[in-house]
């Protein structure tokens, strides 16, 4: 059987990829995938655990946790498409209106 | 009984200002009758429970569970007893009032009442939690109708006050919601209700004391008690007459209305309440001697009823600091006779705003002769308000006096009565002096007299009311006092009391 | 069987029916509600009358008790109940019969004084009306709280009344300043003897537990015996609400000031209600105030002080009504001195005993009879001469006696029917105010006659009675010399209307031989009302209530030389002032004020006494006012703003850090989580965990 270490090594590369694209990335589409990874490292680290524990508690969290996530990519992508129309651009840095 | 009838006092009002808050656009001007409907059927429900018989006051108590878990018991607990029915009744009164008073709001009239409305919601849960999350949910419930009252519709410095009233009451509530957590973890060990805290007791007395201060704290802001009052004046100068009306009439009433409710519960706090005694008695006489003075040095006459409402809720701090059945009984009866009184006081002052252009006594004068129903009813909210007999303000005035005299004597301190003789002749040099300056004398040439006009039918029909209500349980004070006396023996059968 | 005793409460209760009716709808009625407040006088005054000759006639008053009809309970102070109920002894019976009488001529009169007043003459009638129930109702209260409602209500109806024209005066804005301040002023002033009043009714409520006449008076001496310290406070702060109530030293000066109301009012004020509301409760508190001999003679000397010191104000002043106002303070302060002298008589001879004891008793119910009487001679006498002073003044439009003069030919029945009024009031033989002036002093004299432990004080309180005579006597004839006799100095359009004269006529006949009721054993029936609550305290030191009969009152008066100093002085009284009015001829500058010296402008200006007031009410209200409020906004307001700008200021420092780029937020997300994890780490390696 395969080591708990890899996927969680696995887990924690892409999580700090994610964290990566958020960090450097002024665009906002990268930042919505970047997120997207670093939610889906922590669902492989859910299901790890619960396969190796042999409780199912985290795997029902994985399924809400990917619900949530779709309706937040659904609202991202439509607030990102909206501010392309006004602002002509998903340059995060450039949309500043709400700024102090 | 099948109908929740308490239930039903919260929610009526709660359908009401959903109602009004969409009623925008065309609709608009139906609003008030919607509030005016709502309000009424409030009143006439809190009627029907006040014509009761009172042993049936106890079967109408509604108990839901709402969170149960983890070891913490938050209930829905609505109860009613001697001192709620009168507040509850109160507050019915003044909101049916105030609706119909603010007939002739034209800014923005559905949100206006739907804060009204909202405000009545609050005010009935807090005077019939029988819970300390509800109790406290419900009080910070009342805090934001007001909040946007004052700052929609206040007057030009409103943002300040409004903002001044909010943080200053929400701090003070923040406290109090520490006080209770502490008391329900203390005591119960996570049951919220009122019942289950008193009987569980079991407080040392040094935690009765910290316990004890924290939620006086959180009341005493409410009431206001100086130092801690700063905020009632300008949030009564800036607010709308109906806002001033509410906050004087009934908001205030919810800091003592908490002090008898919970600091007074001999069954948590009878070590605390000897130590905190002497403190509310100084505190209380102090407000009422520092109101005042405060004002007789107003010029604005909201300004001055505002101070006068602090001196006279300093009057119930010293009722509830006696700690004895006439303390007690008297300070419910100061709570329910202010009420209606500040109501007419207000509504009078914020006519003579409305009415002359301004409520800057240097600037009246003489306007008995230009408006004499407005004279009138400045003369009867006035004269009841300095303790005139006959007036509801005199019996509160007498018995609280009296109680603090036997308080003074059980401590060998008589001659401080001197203060509360000072108070009595002070509060009607002040009143006195301000109808002079407003009423009588030189008719002014400083305001607009063209646009001055005397009070319109729809006030003036409220403004009877009032007055009717204070000559009535002036004269017949049993009417009243047969509520609170159960209530107070009740608790003094509890042991509750010190003398 | 049921007598109209049993309706007693009807007495006050008809007048209270018709402010409220003509309050509601009087300007729709003829003269505006005039007429229904004439019956509602009326009605009380024949329901009264009614009320006393059933009680006359009754067992309870042969028996020496009071009727207490129906206490309905009121009020529940905590154990106490406070009970509402009628209280009928002659005392009560005598106040309710001559308030209701007079009031009735004086609201007469007004249809006729107040007749141009239009639309305000429905204020007028309703708020009169309540002054009568205020009156009545005091009269007829069976408890001290009860008393003390009514009490205040002839407050605030004073405060209404006084300021009648306190706006839109038909003499300009000065007049309705002044209206309006002398209301404030009354108000006020009497508030401050309210709040005594109050806090004795305190301590009576301390002390004995209960606040009904019946209850006080049974257990007074008990009481006094067990802490006479307490008591004594209680009763010289009832006492305090008497001197705010009947204008005695040093709480006089609102009366003169009084004067800018109506002078139907002030008719009504000074004879039938208000100032006398608190000779009447000493009166009535007699079997409690007996208990404190140290206490009663402050009373006497208060009224003593009064009597002299107010009089003298009377002597240079030019106003007809002031002059009339000083006279009624002098006045009073023989009631209250012959009320306080008799208090302390009975007090002496109660601790006495024996047949000294006795002696002092008889000689204290005299002077008891004597106050009360003085009272009774007072109103009719007061209300007329009121009555007169409103009619000249209606006449000629002003109040100003230089603008006077002469009126005895135009204003016939006026002149003369004041001149009864004078001559009563001066105290000249046979007329009403010369029986009960005479008894009053010899009260006054008793306690020095018969060698007591004070007496010397008193004697100083009868020399000081005697002087005032004197003075009562010379400045009542100048004022009725300069206005009705010599040339006339100012225009006057002739007598009064019917209206007026009759009801002045009605009261001459009652000011002349009122006082003769004396000859008629009267004095028994006022003794008779301390029955209830002193014989039985009487009884327990085998005493009991003497009096002496009128054949004894007459020998008295006409054995006595005092009596006559006391005509002398009054008619020398009255040729002083015929010598200085009437015989020198009238010249401006004799009554130019400023040119006066000294005690001219202090007597002319009060003593100062108003300003006293003004620095008194201005150091100490608005002075301290002014202090308040500024500490309320600097320090106290202060203090919260200080505190939110901290807040606020602190708030936008840190909001720099707040640059909106989610990159920088994400990354101090990082930096904490890497922060909280180093921490958890080193605690767990060296801690040794939590």
């Amino acid at each position: 059987m395969i080591g708990m270490e890899f996927f969680l090594v696995f887990a924690a590369i892409l999580f700090a990829i994610g964290l990566y694209g958020i960090l450097s990335s002024k665009r906002g589409l990268v930042t919505l995938m970047s997120i997207e990874l670093m939610l889906n490292a922590a669902n492989i680290n859910f299901i790890t655990f619960a396969s190796y524990s042999g409780n199912a508690a985290g795997q029902v969290f994985v399924i809400m946790t990917i619900a949530v996530a779709a309706a937040e990519v659904a609202v991202g992508i439509a607030l990102m498409l909206n501010a392309y129309k006004i602002n002509k651009t998903t340059e995060v840095d450039e949309l500043s209106t709400m700024r102090w | 009984m099948d109908v929740p009838i308490l239930s039903l006092l919260v929610l009526l009002p709660l359908i009401g200002a959903v109602l009004t808050l969409f009623m925008g656009g065309a609709r608009t001007k139906y609003a008030k009758v919607v509030a005016a409907v709502f309000t009424a059927a409030a009143l006439v429900l809190s009627l029907y429970v006040m014509f009761m018989p009172s042993g049936d006051l106890a079967n109408l108590t509604e108990n839901y569970t709402w969170i149960e878990s983890a070891g913490i018991k938050m209930s829905i607990i609505f109860g009613i007893d001697g001192l709620s029915i009168l507040m509850v009744f109160l507050t019915a009164l003044l909101m049916f009032l105030v609706v119909v008073f603010s007939w002739n709001e034209e800014d923005r009239p559905n949100y206006f009442h739907a804060l009204l409305l909202a405000m009545e919601v609050g005010l009935m849960g807090v005077y019939m939690a029988q819970d300390y999350f509800l109790f406290y949910i419900m009080w910070e419930v009342t805090l934001i109708p007001m909040f946007f009252l004052i700052s929609w519709y206040g007057g030009p410095r409103r943002h300040y006050s409004a903002i001044k009233f909010f943080i200053y009451t929400h701090v003070a509530s923040l406290i109090m919601l520490i006080g209770i957590f502490g008391l329900v973890f203390g005591t119960s060990g996570g049951d919220f209700a009122f019942a289950a805290v008193a009987n569980a007791g079991g407080l040392s007395e040094a935690m009765q004391i910290f316990l004890f201060g924290l939620l006086f704290f959180g009341f005493a802001v409410k009431m206001p008690v100086p130092p801690f009052h700063t905020w009632l004046p300008d949030a009564h100068v800036e607010a709308p007459t109906a806002g001033s009306v509410l906050l004087a009439g009934v908001m205030l009433k919810m800091g003592s209305y908490g002090i008898i409710r919970v600091c007074l519960d001999a069954d948590i706090f009878a070590l605390a309440m000897p130590v905190w005694q002497p403190v509310m008695i100084g505190l209380g006489i102090f407000a009422m001697v520092y109101g005042v003075y405060a004002c007789i040095a107003q010029n604005d006459l909201k300004k001055m009823v505002a101070y006068s409402s602090i001196s006279h809720m300093g009057m119930v701090l010293v009722g509830m600091g006696c700690m004895s059945e006439i303390g007690i009984e008297f300070a419910i009866f100061q709570m329910f006779a202010h009420g209606l009184i500040s109501a007419a006081l207000f509504m009078v002052c914020g006519l003579a705003g409305h009415n002359f252009g301004t409520r800057d006594m240097r600037l009246l004068g003489g306007m008995a002769g230009k408006a004499p129903r407005f004279a009138l009813f400045m003369m009867i909210a006035f004269m009841a308000s300095l303790g005139l007999p006959g007036l509801m303000g005199f019996i509160a005035e007498f018995g609280l006096l009296y109680g603090l005299w036997e308080y003074l004597a059980s401590v060998d301190l008589m001659p401080i009565i001197l203060l509360g003789l000072l108070y009595m002749l002070l509060t009607a040099g002040y009143y006195i002096w301000a109808m002079q300056k407003t009423l009588f004398g030189k008719l002014t040439d400083k305001i607009d007299l063209e646009h001055a006009h005397d009070i319109g039918n729809i006030e003036c029909v409220v403004l009877a009311v009032l007055a009717v209500l204070i000559a009535l349980f002036g004269i017949l004070p049993g009417l009243a006092t047969d509520y609170i006396m159960p209530f107070v023996s009740s608790i003094v059968n509890a042991g509750g009391l010190l003398i | 069987m049921i007598g109209f005793v049993d309706y007693a409460w009807l007495v006050p209760l008809v007048p209270a029916l018709c402010f409220v009716i003509v309050g509601l709808i009087g300007h729709k009625t003829p003269e505006k509600g005039g007429y229904i407040a004439i019956f509602g006088a009326l009605f009380a005054f024949v329901m009264s009358a009614l009320v006393a000759y059933d009680y006359y006639t009754s067992e309870a008053y042969k028996l020496g008790e009071a009727v207490i009809i129906g206490p309905i309970e009121w009020l529940n102070i905590g154990g106490y109940t406070v009970n509402f109920g009628v209280y009928i002894d002659s005392l009560a019976c005598i106040m309710m019969l001559f308030a209701s009488f007079i009031s009735t001529m004086i609201f007469v009169y007004s249809i006729g004084y107040m007749g141009d007043q239009g639309e305000k003459k429905r204020r007028y009638y309703a708020e009169v009306s309540l002054f009568l129930t205020g009156m009545l109702g005091l009269a007829v209260s069976s408890n001290f709280l009860e008393m003390f409602v009514f009490w205040e209500v002839m407050g605030l109806c004073s405060y209404l009344l006084i300021g009648f024209w306190s706006y839109t005066h038909h003499e300009g804005d000065a007049a309705s300043i002044n209206a309006a301040s002398a209301a404030k002023k009354a108000f006020l002033v009497t508030r401050a003897g309210d709040v005594c009043l109050m806090a004795g009714l305190f301590v009576l409520l301390y002390a004995f537990g209960s606040m009904d006449y019946a209850t006080v008076f049974a257990n007074a001496q008990q009481v006094y015996a067990q802490d006479p310290t307490l008591v004594n406070i209680g009763i010289l702060l009832m006492f305090g609400g008497v001197i705010g109530k009947s204008a005695q030293f040093p709480l006089h000066d609102w009366l003169p000031d009084a004067m800018a109301g109506p002078t139907t009012v002030s008719a009504l004020i000074h004879a039938a209600t208000m100032v006398k509301a608190g000779v009447y409760l000493v009166a009535r508190s007699y079997p409690l105030f007996v208990t404190s001999s140290d206490a009663m003679l402050f009373v006497a000397a208060i009224g003593g002080i009064t009597a002299i010191y107010t009089a003298s104000m009377a002597l240079n002043n030019m106003n007809i009504k002031r002059v009339l106002a000083y006279s009624t303070l002098s006045q009073l302060g023989y009631m209250i001195l012959a009320l306080g002298a008799g208090a302390y008589l009975i007090s002496m001879g109660m601790d006495m005993g024996g047949e000294t004891g006795q002696t002092l008793i008889t000689l204290g119910t005299m002077g008891y009879a004597a106050g009360i009487l003085h009272m009774i001679n007072h109103a009719f006498f007061k209300a007329l001469l009121f009555l007169c002073s409103g009619s000249v003044i209606h006449a000629t439009g002003t109040e100003d006696m230089r603008k006077m003069g002469g009126l005895r030919k135009t204003m016939p029945i006026t002149a003369y029917t004041m001149l009864v009024g004078s001559l009563s009031i001066a105290g000249i033989p046979i007329l009403s105010g010369f029986w009960s002036k005479d008894l009053v002093l010899e009260a006054a004299f008793a306690p020095f006659d018969n060698g007591l432990g004070a007496g010397s004080a008193f004697c100083i309180l009868f020399i000081l009675g005697m002087i005032t005579a004197f003075m009562t006597a010379f400045y009542m004839f100048r004022m009725w010399f300069l206005t009705f006799t010599g040339e006339p100095r100012g225009h006057c359009h002739g007598e009064s209307p019917k209206t007026m004269t009759v009801p002045l006529m009605i009261l001459g006949v009652f000011a002349a031989f009122i006082g003769l009721i004396v000859l008629a054993d009267f004095s028994y029936f006022i003794i008779q009302s301390l029955a209830p609550g002193l014989a039985d305290a009487l009884a327990a030191n085998g005493l009991y209530l003497g009096f002496h009969d009128s054949m004894h009152i007459l020998e008295e008066i006409f054995t006595n030389v005092w009596t006559y100093v006391a005509i002398v002085l009054a008619v020398v009284g009255i040729f002083i002032a015929y010598r200085m009015y009437v015989k020198r001829p009238y010249v401006a500058e004799d009554f130019d004020q400023t040119k006066k010296g000294f005690l001219y402008r202090l007597v002319a200006n009060r003593y100062y006494f108003p300003q006293l007031y003004n620095q008194i009410s201005w150091k100490l209200g608005y002075g301290v006012a002014k202090g308040v409020d500024i500490f309320d906004r600097n320090v106290i307001d202060g203090t919260v703003n200080g505190l939110s700008n901290a807040v606020v200021g602190s708030g936008e420092g840190l909001g720099q850090a707040q640059t909106g780029y989610v990159r920088d937020y994400a990354a101090y997300v990082v930096v904490g989580v890497l922060v909280i994890i180093a921490v958890v780490l080193l605690m767990v390696s060296y801690g040794g965990g939590f």
